[in-house]
């Protein structure tokens, strides 16, 4: 099968089959394959790119899984900086933020073995006590299914009780790689593939929306990967309840996998556009600025990404990994971006409601440069 | 009518232009219009800058420049012989090897390699690029010289052998040949500013005779025969038969691929004066066939074409420069010998000024240190430049590079032209005596760095003290004439426009068809920072990608163009390997100018390697002569 023949049946609208993945991951010329991706997502959003005000919390890094890319998770409480957030000091991120408060909170935590359920639920019910409109997004498949097992409730009871307690949908982190070839290898003691799907189906049952993900990058191969986004669609067929899909480039350093170099920009577009190819029933995928730095997620916006995310204010999952991105970027420079990358930038919320569209940059595909290169202050040498 | 509001002419002050322009100087046209002249360069530069409203242009640089309207009825050329514009030789002009042109008078060199080709059947001489006069004095045996105006006046009857190109072009075409005409943007005369260019014409043509007097006077040439010059070798007219020699012209250079294709279009005519008349895809698939574009294709492009069209076209184009998909790199190291500097860039965080607590010059020792490092670092070269010192005579340099040359025997890349012309400021010599005494003391090739952008109202704003573009042009144009092979550089971003960049790239196209001595293009955007004194203008990582596109597409004559990752990163650096660039830079020990504003990445030989693996290229290791060092893998 030749690009040219994919890029055929993408046009007349047709499914594209795992076969055709593997070609367009291999196929010589990625920006023809980015081309094709950046057609559909034109035809699906036209020059729309979405970003959204947000804030990462990461309650804590105490986690009994022992995922080999990861730099974050700290085994146990009292270990070398491990942390775990009181609700005070939990609440209190949002607080200090109220002058000009995020839009939606976006929780991601290791699985703590030694907290009760009640903690979850009253860290949900005081965020939205400080801000009764405030979107909780939070929770990990990863996380839902642990707290399934270590409080001993269905995953409907668990989501049931959190959606009592003021959760409003799940993110897409935990999804990783689900080939158990790979998973095995990885993340084998965590939620396997066909429970972190599960999650998903039930949440989707309750009428919540989720996103998902997956961990490129590493010992995986390009068949692995397809066969990730195989497994996402067909859920999607089933229940429609995906909004986003969001690769994210593994990181290497100061984790299990540390003699690995990560991804590199060539092979974050490719992923990005084939993504984009293959999902055709998820509504966006996503350019994670954080994962991928702010100028290759710029260029991005054209292999197929719609949304670069939001302003973040405060991730440690991918800087403890290595990530070069800076920690947090302003509504402004969220807008500059897209605009310098030709763009029609619009402030969404969560179901990607239009909170504000802004205007076109008036020179194309060219504006202020938003790099923040004040925080480089040291020589970074790079493997 | 005040001087502001008159039109701005421009053209060459040549004997043959006179007759066009002279009426001009007076009333009642002189209300109308100002004429001021200069050489067959400067007048185009002066439109295409547009610095000048319309002008009396050569027609090779009116098709560079792209989409320009003539002016009905007046022009400068020729039915037959033409006297002015020659190959000579001591054997038959067929069988010649050699022969030296003055590559500055584009028209003329586009014309003889046309008459050449058509008469040679297959043998074609090598064109050597001499100044005029010198090119004369070397004629004999294998070797010609094609010598246009005054001087081919002078030698007529001096050798055995002769070929008038415009009696050659009328053998083989039928045509009569147009070498000048009015040329500017669409709209800017009006019906009645042509009929004061006509009227002026028909007062020039009466003092013809009083006009060839004077310049015989001035010159010692003979009177009678500049008079039968004006009068029966050149011709004023530019009516039909005219127009069809203009376009068959361009259309046998366009297929030559020695100038964009372009038709001939007059003022009060409809109609773009390009061809086809192109849509954006026809220009894309154009570049990526190796044809070449005008100025104003170029900017078009620059404006409508999509970053995917521009990336696919910039990769067609290197391709097919490159068809192994090898990507090369260096090992070097930049060197900076001093952050001593007297020009005060706006966008310079770099430099510090005479006598400043911050200011230093490298000793000999911690030189050694880096040039050790360099070596074991299995390194070829270094890349030494400095800021503008005041103190620094050209002794040092030359001690500085022998002791280079003796002790490490690494490549010498060092000194841009602005540097070259600093120390021949200090020490009261020229540009290439400077490079003479450098290129004897170990100099082996020089830095395109400084060009920023060729355009002298964006350097007049952003870099006041530096040299003009034309100085720039002028010191590589003496290197390459020396046979050191340069880069080429362009830093955008600051008060540039889009036109600005194209226009700097069709300056640096322009002297590579006269020299053939740049090796590589670079280009990048200003880096903002603490230190620099000016606001970024048009910048960001897909301005960057669509901007090294256009270079690859524009630059058909430049061999390499290269990712600069030192200013975009390396991740956006491996993606511009698939918009154009055949080359990635050096792997990376230190940089100061460019890191103090901030922007500090670093990269060995393997990170290098993978990425350049990862875009879906094989990696070579190369010298400055871009040939390469390792096998391609």
């Amino acid at each position: 099968m030749t690009l040219d023949a994919i890029a055929e049946r993408v046009r007349r609208g047709e499914r594209l089959t795992p076969e055709d993945g593997i070609v367009l991951f291999h196929h010589p010329d990625p920006v023809a394959v980015g081309q094709l991706a950046n057609e559909v997502r034109e035809r699906l959003h036209a020059d729309r790119t979405y970003f959204n005000r947000n804030m990462r919390v990461e309650v804590t890094n105490v986690c009994v899984a022992s995922c080999l890319f990861c730099s974050f998770a700290k085994l146990e409480e009292g270990a070398p900086g491990a942390h775990t957030m009181t609700l005070e000091e939990a609440w209190r991120e949002l607080e200090i933020r109220m002058d000009d408060p995020p839009g939606e909170i976006h929780i991601v935590n290791g699985l703590h073995p030694g907290l009760d359920f009640s903690y979850y639920e009253e860290l949900l019910s005081g965020f939205k006590r400080i801000k009764p409109d405030v979107h909780l997004k939070c929770f990990t498949a990863v996380e839902i299914h642990f707290f399934a097992c270590h409080y001993g409730m269905s995953y409907e009871q668990v989501l049931r009780r959190l959606l009592a307690a003021g959760l409003d949908s799940l993110p897409g982190g935990g999804a990783e790689i689900f080939h158990p070839e790979v998973r095995s290898r990885i993340a084998h003691d965590k939620a396997t593939a066909d429970e972190y799907l599960e999650v998903h189906r039930v949440a989707h049952g309750l009428g919540m929306r989720t996103n998902a993900t997956m961990l490129y990058g590493h010992i995986e191969t390009f068949e692995h990967r397809v066969d990730h986004l195989m497994r996402l669609r067909a859920l999607q067929d089933e229940t429609g309840g995906l909004q986003a899909f969001i690769p994210l480039a593994f990181h290497p350093d100061g984790n299990g996998m540390r003699n690995l170099p990560p991804p590199t920009a060539i092979d974050a577009l490719r992923t990005t556009a084939v993504s984009r190819l293959l999902l055709d029933n998820v509504p966006h995928v996503k350019a994670y600025w954080v994962s991928m730095t702010p100028e290759v997620a710029q260029i991005a916006l054209r292999f197929g990404a719609d949304d670069i995310d939001g302003t973040i204010v405060h991730e440690t999952i991918y800087r403890s990994a290595g990530s070069r991105s800076p920690g947090a970027l302003s509504t402004a420079q969220l807008v500059r971006l897209i605009q310098e990358a030709g763009r029609v930038p619009v402030e969404r919320d969560t179901f990607y409601r239009t909170i504000c569209e802004h205007p076109r940059a008036a020179v194309p595909e060219a504006a202020v440069k938003v790099r923040d290169r004040k925080s480089r202050k040291h020589l970074e040498v790079l493997s | 009518m005040n001087e502001s509001s008159r039109l701005r002419a421009a053209a060459v002050g040549y004997l043959n232009a006179r007759p066009l322009c002279e009426g001009l100087e007076r009333e009642p046209a002189s209300s109308r219009m100002l004429i001021d002249y200069g050489v067959p360069s400067e007048i185009a530069r002066r439109v295409s800058e547009d610095e000048a409203d319309f002008a009396l242009m050569p027609v090779a640089a009116a098709a560079t420049i792209g989409d320009l309207r003539m002016v009905r009825g007046c022009a400068i050329g020729a039915r037959g012989a033409v006297r002015s514009i020659s190959i000579v030789g001591e054997r038959p002009i067929e069988m010649l090897d050699e022969i030296a042109i003055d590559l500055s008078s584009r028209t003329s060199v586009v014309l003889a390699r046309l008459v050449l080709r058509a008469r040679s059947k297959g043998r074609e001489p090598k064109l050597v690029g001499l100044p005029p006069r010198e090119a004369v004095s070397q004629v004999g045996g294998g070797r010609g010289a094609l010598v246009i105006g005054d001087p081919a006046l002078e030698v007529e009857g001096r050798f055995s052998h002769h070929l008038d190109l415009g009696e050659a072009w009328l053998e083989w075409t039928g045509l009569p040949f147009v070498f000048a005409t009015w040329c500017g943007r669409k709209g800017v005369l009006s019906r009645e500013d042509e009929r004061i260019l006509e009227r002026a014409k028909l007062a020039g043509l009466d003092r013809r005779d009083a006009l060839a007097d004077e310049h015989a006077a001035r010159t010692g040439l003979c009177a009678a025969s500049l008079r039968q010059y004006l009068h029966g070798a050149i011709r004023y007219d530019f009516g039909d038969a005219e127009r069809r020699g203009l376009e068959r012209f361009y259309d046998e250079a366009a297929r030559a691929h020695l100038l964009p294709p372009a038709r001939v279009r007059f003022f009060d005519e409809d109609g773009p004066a390009q061809v086809p008349s192109s849509s954006i895809d026809t220009l894309l698939s154009r570049a990526a066939e190796g044809e070449r574009l005008s100025a104003a294709e170029g900017e078009r492009l620059s404006v409508e074409a999509a970053l995917f069209d521009l990336g696919l076209a910039a990769d067609a184009v290197r391709r097919r420069k490159h068809p192994e998909d090898v990507v090369t790199y260096i090992v070097d190291r930049n060197v900076n010998y001093t952050n001593v500097c007297t020009t005060s860039c706006r966008f310079c965080a770099f430099y510090r000024p005479v006598g400043h607590p911050e200011a230093w010059v490298l000793s000999r020792a911690a030189l050694a240190k880096k040039l050790t490092e360099v070596v074991e670092a299995g390194g070829v070269q270094i890349l030494l430049q400095g800021g503008l010192h005041p103190e620094l005579r050209i002794e040092w340099y030359e001690d500085l590079f022998r002791w280079i040359k003796r002790e490490f025997r690494l490549g010498l890349h060092a000194l841009s032209p602005e540097e070259i012309l600093h120390i021949g400021r200090l020490e009261g010599l020229s540009a290439g005596q400077v490079l003479e005494r450098l290129h004897r003391a170990g100099l082996d090739s020089v830095p395109g760095g400084g060009a920023e952008i060729l355009v002298d109202r964006v350097r007049r704003k952003i870099a006041k003290a530096k040299c003009t573009s034309e100085q720039w042009l002028g010191v590589m144009r003496t290197a390459h004439h020396m046979g050191l092979r340069s880069s080429a550089t362009m830093m955008y971003g600051t008060v540039d426009t889009g036109r600005d960049r194209i226009l700097h790239l069709v300056k640096i196209r322009d002297l590579q068809d006269e020299t053939h001595g740049f090796t590589a293009f670079f280009c990048w955007d200003f880096q903002h920072e603490r230190g620099t004194r000016i606001e970024p203008g048009e910048t960001g990582t897909v301005l960057y990608l669509r901007q090294q596109a256009i270079a690859r597409i524009l630059l058909d004559n430049v061999e390499h163009v290269g990712a600069s990752w030192v200013t975009q990163g390396p991740d956006v650096g491996q993606v511009a390997l698939r918009f154009g660039a055949d080359d990635f830079g050096s792997v990376m020990f230190e940089e100061n100018v460019v890191s103090s504003a901030g922007t500090t990445f670093c990269m060995n030989a393997e990170a290098m390697e993978r990425r350049i693996h990862a875009a879906g290229f094989k990696a070579a290791r190369r010298n400055v002569h871009y040939d390469w060092l390792t096998a391609p893998a």
